[in-house]
């Protein structure tokens, strides 16, 4: 009798599991109707998003300004927060930040809630890069929020030209001293693709196997991964010569430390774009449209981007941009290096082969 | 047989130095006039004001210490009495759960802040209980807590003499008198430090209360944790600062006004 | 025992002086053992037979979980990879225990000095200690190991201490290294083997030592027989508490190893994180709790037959 009671419970999660599974999340579509229009009463905002991501001014601007109450949680990477919103986390938050490669998945999951460009005046201040995206086309769910690439930030040396390139991490004839390399999966081994000059979407394993080749001699030589602002602060404090970071703290990195300097090699990398999104069953879709509104407002934009140094996608904003960062190509790159810069998207099955990769390259 | 000898001074010393030292360091760099983290740029006391005036940190702060007191006062009753029930009578299946009672320990963390997730998402999905939020991380927190106080107060049960037990029972005194008078007194050391154990886990997690956690209920772990990608900044570190001093000066406080105890001898040690 | 099968009202045992009939102790050990057990396993233990299911299904092209029921994931952690065969996670595995290994051993030596100290200390010193002890515990861990990175830093006063007695190379930082990583797994673990041991060592009957040094044997000899038996159980107590945990640990040795190679938690974190495949990780979860848990079964199975103290 107990061993019947205790095969029962042991199956119940799953049955239960399988039965709520396919109930998920609605279909885009009728979570336009299901999400509460909050028309009366005070206006509120749940904002889930990256630290330090967003201007504390701005925040409070937007308060004053819609008599609103905006609560903040943090996250530290995209995949904690999917899982947060597939766990119920949609009906949570009113806005969250993703990465650009999420967002075909997102929507698949049915995890966000379509935008009412009838509340979006100011999306017409976006770039036309960004208008119209290969993975959202329409900008049914997403508006840009900040995008920038992912280089080598180092210490010159005095007197010595700098070699831009991938080859001073990745050769051994050319290695430019002690460095870090970035403790990220894709953007990682994103950047050997492009050393070799294949794309950093390759689901060809052979190009996958010589990248893991480079990458594991590389590492050898190496002082060991580091997450991006980490590999910062070691070259500001001169534990290592060099390191792979994300341009935005390179820049900071440059202000404080004028011996310190960021590129992108010429060989090209990655190129990074997050988005401003609304979840599937966000508690106050009003207020979220009309935050998204706000931040794609010119003065509003390049607030942001004045802010945390990031790139801003809108074209309007760039007027108010400070004038050094719009000239800085370490924010914004030149017409040639864009060319040479590539998104990473999402490779469905192909995933499984990098995964693999990396586990190789991290664990021999 | 109890006095400390010099080299067991010498060597807990150096231990509990090499304890402080990393906390030497944090005291230290929260005056650093460096506004991103990084090295040592000059000294400034800026930071301090900046914590007490920030209204989100101090939140965090608030809500650590809830989380942590809560969960650990329920978990510190619900584990003792476990470790008391464990080592004391037997029952069907006592193998078994005491088995059962070591998965939390050995779970990872990440597989059981997802596995609470959806468990939660499955009850409100059904009977619109469980919003994420302040009760879904103290009943997580709990969860894992459990276990660590039970196995404590256990391991101080186990061959503990049952000699005064016996003697209350014959003389008189019901199951609960004889719990409350001597067994109690007799582990409370182990409470006390499964209870601390217990405290230091809530203070310290991350993973699980991320996971169960909503909005305006977020804690210090996860917003040490989020920022940390953006680097350890110097007001991080003077909110650290600022809690291992409330800490210190709760302890002293709480020694200073605690009763002076009886000179007969304590139960548990000779007769 | 013969009370234990068969809970019948004629049947009474007596449980440290209390005559109690099957029933009254099924009720007191449904009192008391019976709330824990419940909360975990009604918050833990069904929502991880969940995972155990899903470690059986399939990750659906964008993550999904989805079936069909598989074991290829289980094959996966065997070896069987799509860039050929590569028994990367046994190895991972084992050097997961190994590490656990370690900083149990060097928390061990740790954990005695203090717990001795503080049970030697008067009444109130006593609390004053125990608290000091654990205070620095309550920093939060990232910030401490990051606070490691700063003290073993390339002009640090302990890089500098190593250099000059040629431990070490001049200007060179003391971390990424082994001894790094032990040292950050000491600080973030050594309470959970000190307090449960100062509990045992606490309530030490010292009688017995003094019995056994007044028949003359030596220090050693004292300290082997009558002192450590004692200390058993809290000692066992503390093993489990470090052993399990630091197992599972890799933020420490990521951050002062380097990154460098894969321990257990991070391959199950890549599989929640970036690679969003949430089968594969409750496969590898289920295999490193598998090992841990046989471990500590056969060792409460030696040790029953050893009459011994056992883990559980």
């Amino acid at each position: 009798m107990k061993r019947k009671l205790l095969a029962a419970l042991v199956t119940l999660p799953f049955v239960l599991l399988v039965a709520c599974a396919k109930k998920e999340a609605p279909p885009a579509a009728a979570a336009f109707e299901m999400a509460p229009v909050s028309a009366a009463g005070p206006c509120e905002l749940n904002l889930f998003i990256w630290s330090e991501y967003i201007d504390p001014e701005i925040v409070a601007a937007f308060e004053k300004e819609f008599s609103c109450k905006v609560t903040i949680d943090l996250y530290e990477d995209n995949e904690s927060m999917m899982a947060k919103l597939q766990g119920g986390g949609t009906a949570l938050y009113d806005v969250v930040v993703p990465g650009q490669y999420l967002i075909p998945v997102m929507v698949k999951l049915n995890l966000l809630a379509e935008l009412r460009h009838a509340n979006l005046p100011n999306l017409a201040n976006l770039d036309e890069k960004f208008v119209n995206p290969v993975y959202d086309p329409g900008n049914r769910y997403s508006v840009g929020y900040q995008w920038g690439t992912v280089g080598i930030y180092l210490r010159r040396k005095p007197g010595k030209a700098v070699d831009e390139t991938w080859g001073l991490l990745f050769d051994k004839t050319k290695q430019y001293g002690s460095y870090l390399l970035m403790d990220s999966m894709r953007e990682m081994m994103g950047s050997v693709a492009k050393y070799q000059g294949k794309s950093l979407n390759t689901t060809v394993p052979d190009d996958v196997r010589a990248q893991i080749a480079v990458l594991g001699d590389s590492k050898a030589r190496s002082q060991g991964f580091e997450g991006g602002v980490g590999g910062k602060n070691k070259v500001l404090g001169k534990a290592v010569d060099a390191a792979v970071v994300y341009n935005g703290d390179a820049v900071r990195g440059m202000a404080d430390d004028p011996e310190t300097y960021y590129f992108v090699p010429r060989e090209g990398g990655v190129l990074w774009l997050d988005n401003l999104v609304v979840p599937a069953k966000a508690p106050h879709r009003d207020s979220a449209e009309k935050f998204i509104n706000y931040i794609l407002d010119a003065k509003v934009g390049a607030q942001l981007s004045n802010f945390n140094q990031y790139a801003t996608p809108n074209k309007a904003a760039k007027a108010f941009v400070t004038p050094e960062d719009l000239a800085n190509p370490a924010i914004y790159p030149s017409a040639e290096m864009m060319e040479k810069l590539e998104f990473i998207n999402d490779l469905g099955d192909g995933n499984r082969l990098y995964d693999e990769a990396w586990t190789q390259v991290k664990s021999k | 047989m109890r006095r400390v000898s010099l080299p067991l001074w010498i060597a807990s010393g150096f231990l509990y130095l090499f304890l402080y030292a990393p906390i030497v360091v944090v005291i230290v760099y929260s005056f650093n006039a460096s506004r991103y983290g990084g090295p040592w740029r000059g000294f400034t006391t800026e930071w301090y004001p900046a914590i007490l005036a920030n209204a989100d940190k101090l939140d965090a702060a608030k809500n650590t210490l809830i989380l942590g007191v809560a969960s650990t006062l329920i978990a510190t009753v619900l584990g003792t009495m476990l470790g008391f029930g464990l080592s004391r009578f037997r029952f069907r299946g006592k193998k078994f759960f005491s088995f059962l009672m070591y998965i939390p320990v050995v779970i990872p963390d990440i597989v059981m802040a997802v596995a609470m997730l959806m468990f939660f998402r499955l009850v409100r999905d059904r009977f619109g209980l469980f919003q994420l939020g302040m009760t879904t991380m103290i009943l997580s927190h709990v969860t894992f807590q459990i276990p660590f106080v039970a196995i404590v107060v256990r391991s101080r049960l186990v061959g503990m003499d049952a000699g005064i037990e016996e003697a209350a029972h014959d003389l008189g005194a019901t199951s609960w008198q004889t719990f409350r008078h001597i067994t109690l007194p007799m582990i409370l050391p182990a409470v006390v430090a499964g209870g601390m154990l217990a405290f230091t886990l809530s203070l310290d997690d991350f993973v699980v209360s991320f996971f169960t956690t909503g909005p305006g209920s977020t804690t210090l772990p996860i917003l040490i944790y989020s920022s940390v990608k953006r680097g350890i900044t110097p007001d991080i570190n003077a909110l650290s600062t600022l809690i291992v001093l409330v800490s210190i000066v709760a302890t002293l406080a709480g020694l200073l006004f605690q009763r002076p105890r009886d000179s007969r001898q304590h139960p548990g040690g000779k007769l | 025992m013969a009370g234990e099968a068969n809970p019948r009202l004629a049947r009474t045992e007596v449980r440290f002086g209390e005559r109690l009939t099957a029933q009254a102790e099924l009720l007191r050990s449904s009192l008391t053992s019976g709330p824990g057990i419940l909360w975990v396993s009604l918050f833990l233990l069904l929502p991880l037979a969940g995972i155990g299911v899903i470690s059986f299904l399939t990750r659906g092209t964008y993550g999904e979980i989805e079936l069909p029921f598989t074991i290829g994931n289980y094959r996966r952690i065997a070896g069987f990879g799509l860039l050929g065969f590569d028994a990367q996670y046994p190895q991972i595995i084992l050097r997961s225990l190994l590490l656990g290994a370690g900083t149990t051993v060097v928390c061990l030596a740790a954990s005695f000095p203090l717990a001795f100290f503080i049970a030697g200390q008067p009444e109130r010193r006593k609390q004053l200690a125990l608290t000091l002890l654990i205070i620095p515990f309550w920093t939060n861990l990232l910030i401490r190991t990051y606070a490691w990175q700063i003290l073993l830093g390339p002009d640090s006063f302990l890089a500098r201490v190593a250099s000059t007695l040629g431990l070490a190379e001049a200007g060179r930082p003391l971390y990424p290294s082994v001894f790094a990583v032990y040292l950050g797994m000491l600080c973030a673990y050594l309470p959970f083997l000190a307090l449960p041991l100062y509990t045992a060592v606490e309530k030490l009957d010292w009688s017995i030592a003094e019995a056994a040094s007044d028949l003359g044997a030596d220090k050693l000899r004292v300290f082997r027989h009558a002192i450590l038996p004692q200390l058993v159980p809290g000692m066992i107590a503390g093993i489990i508490l470090v052993f399990i945990p630091a197992t599972g640990q890799f933020v420490v040795p990521d951050l002062l190893g380097g990154a460098k190679t894969v321990m257990l938690g991070n391959a199950i974190q890549q599989q929640f994180g970036p690679s969003r495949d949430w089968p594969f990780g409750s496969a590898i979860a289920f295999v490193g709790m598998a090992v841990v848990l046989v471990g500590l079964y056969l060792q409460s199975r030696s040790a029953a037959a050893r009459e011994g103290e056992g883990l559980l």
